[in-house]
């Protein structure tokens, strides 16, 4: 078995907290071994580095460090996080100076930021680490039928230098959806478009219209729903749709949780059935859950 | 031998004459160009000389050639033409104008837009009071400061880029608050004018309608970065003391709890922010059989976290600075919902780390007599 070590972020509390013992089963199941490293804080949600830049650099190199220390490299199961922890990883990785400053910090709690440790984000470590063929083999409950618009979210894009996926070509999601049984619609109008998340506090105007781009994109090219490798997306199409005007009320999914139903869990467990906008394709089954 | 050609599918607009834009597809000799605009020029030389397209420098230093290729924003001049055939497998190539700019003629466009934006944000200096005799001295830690922002040839291919400027009427664009940031770390700057533009920043040019896509800094050929540029500018507004805005209460919801518990509150931040009550949100996830954690568990570690953010910030000053009276406030409802858990949890760590500073010590010491 596989082990690979955990960074929950913020994204697994709330109503999201049953999350990580759902992802932990789902990758047991693909035989990786997902170990949480506990101490690992929120990365700052890119929000943070507006206070202090250097802050952000300590706080994500002690959450690397802490990967470090266990041997294990780091999965990381949102884009933001992703994004925030990589462009630490880069900076550290790139100005020694700013790795000694900050390694000067971290040694009071005995750790020590070395570079060992492979950040991964949750979709190439699905498609390098676990594979598709095993993906195709372990899935109980093929998404038969499901049009799903596929939605990789900004931050595995851009900037490039931590980018995971092809910028201006992204890749992945349609050959999982298929390994998963579903129909991936790809190319819609708006499907490069940002869901909106980061403004939301800042500035929700703009965040409001923002989400409804891409749902509406989907809608049109006769998508049932939206699937996000990003929790932050998937958030701001579930809640902050519902709260557009004009909303087109396209489901959007979370990308383990997609994964979760497929291996065969169930709609709770899949966390599927606590969207503000009903995932309908559930409920025609719900009966038989 | 045959030479390879490349189609190029070419946006055309004259809006003297044309009722609305059509694409017309020309096909260039793959070895005849270097760079997209050597492309363009070929058309115009050989195919069809009322092409209308911008240039000056072909060197990536005037910023008059941006243009959308394949659907993302590039210097035409920088863009070399081999390998952009070579990724267009095939299909035609998409050259188009910006996007968000008026129309003149073809993939010509207008810059009057942008400009204005500089304008109404003030970017530039107010020299500081008393003006020195001979000349301001400016160091060079100062000026590699803002060297990036400095970079900036006004190309606009951020602009049209820009996620804001697509669904924000004011949003003055990327590299305004690029600039912005620029003139506000220079030390020759007047400090009541720095303040001005930050509150221009704001008010007139509205930064906090920038979703941090970051896609500003993915198209832009003179290694600005505008996103974080803004960041910081964000962060500075945040020092001057403008806490009214939204985003200034975001940042201290975001410094506040992550210093308290190591996490934000996604279920805190609506009251925080704009004084939303949760609880009906909260009750939709109920209904729907979610349990909902209304506080983030605290998490292993704490002390050390907290004492880490502390060491950091002493030794960088931060634009915003953690709000103790709010994490105690933090501390005590997260001591109501985990029934004083994380009293007993941070003693519990004290004492591990307590722990840990004696076989720390010990193995200092024994690693010393070893090898005396
Ligand atoms: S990060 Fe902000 S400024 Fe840059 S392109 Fe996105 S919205 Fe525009
Ligand atoms: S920031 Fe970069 S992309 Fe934007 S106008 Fe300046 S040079 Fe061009
Ligand atoms: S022609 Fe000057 S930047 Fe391209």
């Amino acid at each position: 078995m596989k082990k690979v070590g955990f960074y929950q972020g913020c994204c697994f509390q709330g109503p999201d907290a049953h999350m990580f013992d759902t992802l932990k089963k789902v990758f047991a199941d693909l035989d990786v071994d997902i170990k949480l490293i506990e101490k690992t804080t929120c990365c700052g949600g890119n929000t943070i580095d507006e206070a202090n830049k250097f802050l952000v650099y300590s706080i994500n190199a002690r959450n690397i460090a802490l990967a470090e220390a266990e041997g294990l490299d780091l999965l990381v199961t949102c884009n933001t996080c992703y994004m925030v922890l990589a462009k630490t990883k880069h900076a550290l990785d790139t100005d020694p100076q700013l790795r000694e400053e900050i390694n000067k910090l971290l040694a009071e709690e005995g750790l020590e930021y070395k570079g060992t440790s492979k950040l991964w984000h949750i979709l190439p470590f699905l498609l390098e680490e676990v594979g598709l063929e095993k993906l195709k083999e372990r899935v109980k409950r093929p998404l038969k039928g499901w049009k799903i618009a596929t939605y990789y979210g900004c931050h595995i894009k851009y900037p490039k230098e931590v980018a995971v996926v092809d910028s201006e070509d992204p890749q992945g999601l349609e050959e999982l959806i298929e390994a998963l049984g579903g129909e991936p619609i790809k190319d819609y109008e708006g499907a490069n478009t940002c869901c909106g998340y980061h403004a939301f506090y800042t500035n929700k105007e703009v965040a409001l219209k923002k989400v409804v781009r891409a749902p509406e994109g989907a809608k049109k090219a006769g998508a049932e729903m939206l699937v996000t490798p990003c929790p932050l997306c998937f958030k701001a199409q579930d809640i902050y749709q519902d709260m557009a005007e004009n909303k087109p009320n396209v489901p959007s999914v979370y990308l383990p949780e997609l994964l979760a139903y497929a291996l065969g869990y169930d709609a709770k467990e899949s966390g599927l059935s606590y969207h503000i906008i009903p995932v309908e394709k559930i409920s025609v089954k719900a009966g038989a859950i | 031998m045959t030479v390879e050609k490349a189609v190029l599918k070419v946006y055309r607009y004259n809006p003297e004459k044309d009722e609305k834009p059509y694409y017309r597809e020309y096909e260039v000799p793959v070895d005849q160009a270097q760079t997209l605009l050597d492309a363009l020029f070929y058309i115009q030389e050989n195919l069809d000389p009322s092409l209308s397209f911008r240039f000056f420098c072909r060197a990536a230093v005037c910023g008059s050639c941006a243009m959308k290729v394949n659907g993302i924003s590039r210097l035409a001049c920088k863009t070399p033409f081999k390998p952009l055939v070579e990724r267009s497998k095939g299909k035609p190539i998409t050259v188009e104008p910006l996007n968000f700019l008026a129309p003149i003629k073809d993939l010509v466009v207008d810059h009057d837009k942008p400009f204005e934006s500089l304008k109404n944000l003030e970017t530039w200096l107010e020299p500081k009071k008393p003006v020195p005799e001979k000349e301001y001295r400016v160091s060079p830690e100062e000026v590699k400061s803002y060297e990036r922002p400095t970079n900036c040839i006004l190309c606009f291919a951020c602009y049209g880029s820009c996620e804001a400027v697509m669904d924000d009427p004011k949003y003055a664009g990327p590299y305004a608050f690029s600039r912005v940031y620029r003139y506000v770390l220079d030390s020759r700057n007047d400090e009541e004018h720095k303040k001005e533009m930050v509150k221009r920043a704001m008010e007139v040019g509205d930064i906090w309608g920038c979703v941090q896509c970051q896609k500003c800094i993915y198209v832009c050929p003179k290694g600005v970065r505008p996103a974080e540029d803004i960041q910081n500018v964000r962060g500075i507004a945040a020092e001057y003391g403008f806490k009214e805005y939204p985003g200034v209460k975001k940042l201290q919801h975001f410094v506040d709890w992550v210093y308290a518990t190591g996490q934000i509150n996604r279920l805190a931040l609506p009251e925080e922010v704009y004084g939303v009550d949760p609880t009906p949100l909260i009750n939709k996830f109920k209904e729907r059989g979610a349990e909902v954690w209304e506080v983030p568990k605290p998490l292993p570690g704490l002390i050390e976290f907290r004492d880490l953010i502390l060491e950091v910030m002493k030794e960088k000053k931060p634009h915003l600075d953690i709000d103790f009276h709010h994490v105690r406030k933090i501390d005590k409802k997260v001591e109501e919902v985990f029934n004083a858990d994380v009293c007993t949890k941070i003693t519990q760590h004290f004492e591990e780390k307590k722990e840990d500073f004696f076989t720390r010590f010990w193995k200092k010491v024994s690693q010393f007599l070893g090898a005396s």
